[in-house]
């Protein structure tokens, strides 16, 4: 009697988590994931510093650009709506390809392929943008931020090393909060 | 009073009242010690949980964020270094309880909902909320709960403290002050000391010692100068009194010899009168006995007068000598039976008249038995003469006595007097009726009284106009005997 409870007592358990799993699920809903992450990237800001000298003036915008698809929908612009960066209200630009980007603060790269990634980051190089993506090892070749799922909860790396060659500088909380990780040797 | 309880009483006072006072400073001291101290650990207690609230808040910015509980939480078990915060929460910007202290508390016992910022102290906790800023934007809320037992804890142990310094306060007062106290109390007691000495021996010439240069030492002085005044006044009171009393024998001695001297004046007057008044009589008498028949009734008549009246200025000089006899006599004292006496007089001179005597019972007295014999004589023949003429005359003689004195009357219901001539009743020749009236030469009652007089007693008399009188006269108590 008592076996046969623990049995319906853990099926009744697998049942649940499952439910649960189901409808809250980060991989099953892309739309939750991301509104978690246009949420994450806004947080970024919030505790990044950039050099005085990347803004034109001191009540000029910040910008967070999206490279490539935008992933988010509406999210992210609810996410930053009416919010600054010190002072500097927050804004959005889409750019197609890295030609584009001009005057840009934060970006968010949504490219899988590690090539073009690569060749992305060296471009970016002394413009004091914190890139930020989901691709698969993106902090270990030269990304500064990278924010992938894990226990079913977003979690997010940081390159440091990255960051400070950009003058970026990230605030301990965060770093308490994200796995640091380096940049694989080049061969 | 006992010199002991007049010491420890002023010694008692002294050391009571600094005692009260010391324990009174020592007592307020700690209350107003006390007291700053609840309210600097209350401001210390809210300062350092704001600035743990700050640190908390601060650190835990990011992780709220980043919706990271397990950081979160770690943030939050960082409270254990102080174990007064007994609950905290983190609650999300949706005003949501994120995050619970200690970790597995029961969040149902936290608010279920921020509640405005600042902080509150309750019963026996401070409680409130603080934002959770980063930069300008706020990202929640944190709840802290510090119980005040750590206050409660202290306060005891002050008391505990506060106890200990009250006794040792007062033991220390009370060794103190027995000390000190000395410094006031031994002049005083010495002061009083002496005047009590002075009071009981009536010495003046004592004096107290002198302690010290304060006020105490200038009291020493101020009672001591006294004492010399008193001492000077005395003395200068008893060289009066010994002068006074010189003079007073002096003047005695010669009112003393005045007196004999008008008393053997008045004896050699009285005696040297008689001789050319027995001659006047002698020869009017035997110009009537010789030559009556030659003579007409005018000048037999004139010579009767002659007579009469040298007869009366005779008994009138007897009586002047007896009573400046009196004068002279010492008085010998033996027990005289009153009653006897009475009764012997009353038969001598009532027998000539028809009163109706009644004798009550008199005591025995000490006294010179023939001046009072004379004494009864005159106050009975008198209340036996003025009551003659009366229908139903009537005389009562008795005694009462008092405390010191034992009282003798005789009263009689005859022609009485007017009480507004009383000061002429015992005159020497002083009569309130008329000789043609009543016979007699004024001086009965004046030697009634001089009688009395020399047995130390008084006399006294009522009366009433057609109504009667009483005499009265009174012996001091070491003459009468056998009351």
């Amino acid at each position: 009697m008592s076996l046969l409870r623990k049995i319906s007592h853990r099926l009744t358990c697998l049942l649940l988590t499952a439910f649960v799993m189901s409808s809250f699920s980060l991989q099953n809903s892309p739309s939750r994931e991301y509104r978690v992450k246009a949420a994450f990237l806004f947080n970024f800001t919030q505790f990044i510093e950039w050099p005085a000298s990347s803004f034109a003036g001191p009540q000029s915008p910040a910008v967070i650009g999206i490279l490539g698809k935008d992933p988010f929908g509406p999210y992210l612009e609810a996410t930053i709506a009416g919010e600054t960066i010190d002072k500097h209200p927050l804004i959005i630009k889409h750019f197609n390809s890295i030609d584009e980007i001009d005057n840009c603060h934060a970006l968010f790269i949504n490219m899988k392929n590690q090539d073009e990634l690569e060749e992305i980051i060296e471009k970016l190089k002394g413009k004091n943008i914190l890139t930020v993506s989901d691709a698969n090892g993106f902090a270990k070749f030269g990304g500064m931020i990278r924010m992938y799922i894990k226990n079913d909860k977003i979690s997010f790396q940081i390159n440091l090393e990255a960051a400070r060659a950009e003058k970026l500088s990230i605030s301990s909380k965060l770093l308490k909060l994200a796995e640091i990780v380096k940049s694989d040797k080049k061969q | 009073m006992s010199t002991q309880s007049k010491k420890s009483s002023i010694q008692n006072k002294l050391m009571r009242v600094i005692m009260l006072v010391s324990g009174i400073v020592v007592l307020m001291t700690c209350a107003a010690f006390f007291l700053y101290e609840y309210y600097s650990f209350r401001e210390s207690t809210l300062q350092k949980t704001k600035t743990l609230g700050e640190i908390i808040s601060t650190n835990s910015t990011a992780a709220l964020a980043f919706e990271n509980k397990e950081e979160t939480e770690e943030i939050l078990s960082a409270l254990k270094a102080e174990p007064h915060i007994t609950e905290a929460g983190i609650y999300d910007i949706n005003g949501k309880l994120f995050c619970s202290y200690p970790s597995g508390y029961n969040p149902t016992k936290l608010p279920l909902k921020p509640g405005l910022n600042g902080y509150n102290f309750g019963n026996s906790s401070l409680e409130g909320f603080q934002p959770i800023i980063e930069g300008n934007k706020q990202l929640g809320t944190l709840f802290l709960k510090s119980d005040l037992k750590a206050m409660y804890k202290r306060f005891e142990l002050y008391t505990v403290i506060v106890l200990l310094v009250l006794n040792f306060a007062f033991l220390l007062a009370f060794f103190l002050s027995r000390f000190l106290q000395k410094g006031i109390s031994t002049p005083i007691l010495a002061l009083a000391e002496t005047a009590k000495a002075i009071s009981e021996r009536k010495d003046y010439s004592v004096r107290a010692t002198k302690l010290s240069d304060d006020e105490l030492g200038s009291l020493t002085d101020a009672f001591n100068q006294m004492l010399i005044q008193i001492q000077g006044q005395t003395r200068t009171l008893n060289q009066f009194n010994q002068e006074l009393e010189n003079k007073v024998n002096e003047r005695t001695m010669e009112l003393g010899a005045a007196y004999k001297e008008l008393e053997s004046f008045s004896y050699s007057v009285s005696h040297d009168l008689r001789a050319p008044l027995r001659a006047l009589n002698g020869y009017s008498k035997i110009i009537l006995e010789d030559y009556g028949s030659e003579l007409n009734d005018d000048v037999r008549k004139l010579l009767g007068n002659i007579q009469f009246n040298s007869q009366k200025m005779g008994t009138l000089i007897d009586d002047l000598l007896s009573f400046s006899k009196l004068g002279k006599k010492e008085i010998t004292k033996k027990e005289i039976d009153i009653k006897e006496m009475v009764t012997k007089v009353v038969e001598e001179t009532g027998s000539n008249y028809r009163a109706k005597i009644k004798i009550d019972s008199l005591p025995k007295v000490m006294g010179d038995y023939s001046l009072l014999y004379q004494v009864w004589i005159n106050l009975t023949s008198n209340a036996l003469k003025y009551s003659a003429k009366k229908n139903n005359p009537e005389i009562t003689i008795g005694s009462t006595s008092s405390e010191s004195e034992t009282v003798f009357f005789i009263k009689d219901n005859g022609a009485g007097f007017d009480m507004k001539y009383y000061n002429k009743l015992f005159g020497v020749f002083q009569r309130l009726h008329d000789t043609k009236d009543f016979e007699g030469t004024g001086i009965g009652l004046a030697i009634v009284n001089r009688i009395i007089a020399k047995h130390r007693g008084r006399v006294w008399a009522e009366g009433k106009p057609e109504e009667g009188s009483t005499f009265y006269f009174a012996l001091p108590d070491s003459d009468v005997k056998n009351k």
